[in-house]
Order: structure tokens, then sequence, then C-alpha cells
């Protein structure tokens, strides 16, 4: 059909002005940031959701929450961290307040590390938080078969506490620390470190930030850091019986984005120390490969 | 998943946008319009591409999204000048200029809506029968029924100019 040719070249001839792509691409961007915004309030209003479940199932619940849901800290552009549940319980027994933080992603690629962590938190908070009202009613119920009466009971501040901090919320990584505490014996306390990739979706591990050989760089690192300390505050290291780090080290990440080693009581110091920090720094880390080109120096 | 589906109509959205834009024309007949048409079309898919169930019908889901705009718009249009005086009517006739009152093209345009739809998507386009037939929703025996009557009414009036081309 000649003619039909001829009307589909006129069609064809049609001018595509300049403003197109530019007037598609405008579009694409604000649909962007929509989507963006949606899914974030998508998984704020499902947490909500979850909550409210919580509270018909009749949890203590605490007024402080509705509070604590409209201060939300925003975590770079790439996360935020939020109170999924909070409550505090009062009985003549003990005292339970709990926090357990989530994190929501907003890249919908990390879907499967948001889980895993949150999943994570939740069932590590909860299990911390049993066994600790477990240990509380036998440390009670000692009390009082050793011949405590209960108003003498009710005057130790028995406090179970479950809460999270926050150490880095940057582009680059998200950075936190769920913490279980009971007021009455250091024991039994937990801390969980939860370091996060933002641009990978992957757990950081000190090999993935220090390279292969991350137990000598940060050995010769917090060493160097002990001589400093020992010289400063004349505190006692036991540096020489250090066994060094592995890769089940604690550590997170600080806003700085260097590598916080975490060294546990009676590691390199008398308990007393308690447990202590070491930061890397990963700049003068850089500078120093490049004074002994490449290399760095064996640590004695 | 949702993400793939997502980043693929954002690609396919770029990558053939000419088209979308002549189809928008070739309804509204001015650039700003067509510009609007395109535009709203993008921001529509996008806002709702959680309706769209796969890969697979993307091309066409949107095929469909674009004709939509046109034609709401071009109606919107139309109703704009019948409301005015018939001198503008003219006016907006003689515009046109370059158009050859009486070639094929012009006359597709003012072929019946689904008609002429089915003609652009099939000779301008060059979606299939199947394709078509998903773009506006309806059996593909009806679309081809349509375009046969479609096509038999523009060859039969070839030369008769004051015939109506409605099929």
């Amino acid at each position: 059909m000649d003619r039909m040719t001829e009307a589909k070249r006129e069609y064809l001839n049609i001018p595509i002005p300049q403003a197109l792509s530019k007037r598609v691409m405008l579009e694409v961007e604000r649909a962007e940031k929509r989507r963006r915004f949606s899914l974030i309030k998508k998984r704020i209003v499902s947490a909500a959701a979850a909550v409210v479940i919580l509270f018909v199932a009749g949890l203590n619940t605490s007024e402080v929450f509705a509070g604590e849901m409209n201060d939300i800290p925003v975590i770079g552009t790439l996360a935020k961290i939020f109170t999924i549940r909070s409550y505090e319980t009062e009985t003549e027994e003990y005292r339970i307040s709990v926090d357990i933080p989530s994190v929501a992603m907003i890249e919908e690629d990390l879907g499967d590390l948001e889980k895993e962590v949150n999943e994570d938190i939740y069932a590590f908070c909860e299990q911390y938080a049993g066994e600790a009202e477990g240990r509380a009613l036998e440390y009670r119920q000692a009390f009082l078969d050793t011949g405590g009466t209960k108003e003498e009971w009710a005057e130790h501040e028995v406090t179970v506490k479950v809460w999270y901090e926050v150490k880095a919320q940057t582009d680059r990584y998200l950075s936190l620390i769920v913490k279980g505490t009971e007021s009455w014996v250091s024991a039994y306390s937990e801390e969980r470190y939860y370091n996060l990739d933002m641009e990978t979706g992957k757990w950081v591990t000190l090999r993935d930030i220090l390279g292969d050989d991350y137990a000598r760089i940060a050995r010769q690192s917090i060493l160097s850091q002990i001589e400093q300390r020992q010289a400063k505050d004349g505190m006692e290291y036991w540096a020489d019986k250090w066994t060094g780090i592995d890769d089940n080290t604690k550590f997170y990440m600080n806003q700085d984005q260097n590598p916080v080693i975490i060294l546990e009581k009676y590691a390199v110091a008398p308990g007393g120390a308690g447990q202590l920090e070491f930061e890397i720094d990963l700049a003068a880390f850089a500078k120093e490969l490049l004074r002994h080109g490449g290399k760095v120096e064996k640590s004695h | 998943m949702k993400q793939e589906l997502y980043r693929k109509l954002v690609a396919y959205i770029v990558e053939n946008q000419e088209k979308f834009y002549r189809l928008a024309f070739s309804y509204v007949k001015n650039q700003e319009d067509a510009l609007d048409v395109v535009q709203s079309a993008v921001c529509k898919a996008l806002e709702h591409y959680g309706e769209l169930k796969n890969e697979a019908a993307l091309k066409t889901w949107f095929y469909r999204i674009v004709l939509h705009e046109s034609i709401i718009l071009y109606n919107k249009r139309k109703r704009e000048i019948l409301t005015q005086e018939s001198e503008w009517v003219e006016q907006s006739y003689e515009e046109k200029g370059f158009e050859i009152h009486d070639d094929l093209y012009a006359r597709i345009d003012r072929m019946e809506e689904d008609a002429q739809k089915i003609i652009k998507l099939r000779f301008f386009e060059e979606l299939t029968l199947e394709e078509i037939a998903r773009v506006l929703e309806m059996n593909v025996n009806t679309v081809k029924a349509k375009l046969y009557r479609g096509l038999k009414a523009l060859k039969t009036a070839e030369g008769e100019e004051d015939e109506t081309w409605t099929v």
C-alpha cells in the first residue's frame, strides 16, 4: 500500500522538539523522589501496624512511644532507624524497659539485608529481655529464701534494660549497637554490633575496611595507642599477653568512617579498666603506607 | 523484582520517547500539547507501575496510557474550539497548511477513533495485531474486523473528498 508508506513518512516527519528528553527526564526524576518517599512511608506505616498489634497483645506501653515515632532520626539519605517496639513494665518484682530498634533502608535492593538485620535485632532483644526477666525472678527468689523481706527487695533497683545506640549514620555506613543490661549484675550484659555497608548492602567486616592484613594492621595501631595511653595515664596494660584480633572481634564504625575496635574486659588491661575502644585512623594509616613505600613495619 | 520492572519501564520510556511523542502529536497537533501528553503519560505510568503485571505487558501497557492521554487532551481541545467562534475554527484549519488536503495521512486523521488508533499502531508504530488487541483491550478478531473495514473505507473513498470516512 504505497499511499500508506507515504502516510507513514509524513508521520515520521513529525519533528521532535529538544524539550522532549528534558521533560521525560524531569518526570522520571520526580517519580523517583515520590517513590523513595513512599517507600519510607510504607515501612513506617507497617512498623506502626506491628506496634498496634503489640498494643493489643496487652503489653504495658508507655507514652514515650508516641513521641518516639514522631522523632525518627534520619540516617543519611539511605536508612532510617526507629524504635519498632518500646515498653516499660514495673512490677513489685522488677522493672523492665525495652526499646527495640528497627532499620528501614530506602534502597529496595538491600531488602534481604534489612530483613536479616531486623530479625536478628528483634530476636536478640526478645531473648535477652526474656532471660533477664527469668534471672530477676531467680534473684528475687534467692533473696527471699535467704531471709530477705519483700519490703527490702522493693528497695532494690532491679532493672532490665534493652536499648540501642547509633554509632555511625553516614551515606556509606550504618553502625549500631544493641545492648542489654541488668542493674544488679554485669556478667550478663550483652552487646551486639551491627555494621552495614549501605552501598553494597552487606555486613561490614574489618577485612573489608583494612584489607586481608587487617589483623596485623589493627594490632600495630592498637599497640602504639596502648603505649601512648600508658605514658599518659600510667595505667597498667598487658599488651604482651594480648593475642590480637580476629574475625570475631567486635567493632563499630564511627561518624568519621573509621573502625573502632572493642577489646573485652581483661583482654589488654585489668578488669577495672573495663572494655576498651581503639579507633583505627584510616587517614593516618594511608599516610603511613605511603611513607613506607606500601609496607607497614612489622610489629614486635 | 518490582524494582527491576520499574527500571525496565523507565528504560523503555526513555528509549522510545520519540515514538510516543509522534503518536501524541498525531492527535493534538501541536508541540506544547504533545509534550504535555508524553509527560503526563510518563507520570501516570511511573506512579501506577504497580499495576503492570510483567515485562511482557510493558510495551502495550504504556502505549495504552499514551493513547489515553492523547485522546483526553484532543477531546478537550476540540470542545474548546467548538465553544469558540467558527472564524477561529477556520483559522486553525488553515494553520495546518502544509498538510495536503486529501492525502491518506490527513484522512486517517479524520477516521473514527478505534479505526484510527488501529491503523496508526499497525502501520506507523508497526505493532502486531495481537499487541494492538492488548493496547485497546479488545479481542484480536474485533481488531482485525475494524482494521479491514477501516482500510476498505479509506480505499473506496479515494478521490471522493466529501465522503465521511467514519466506518
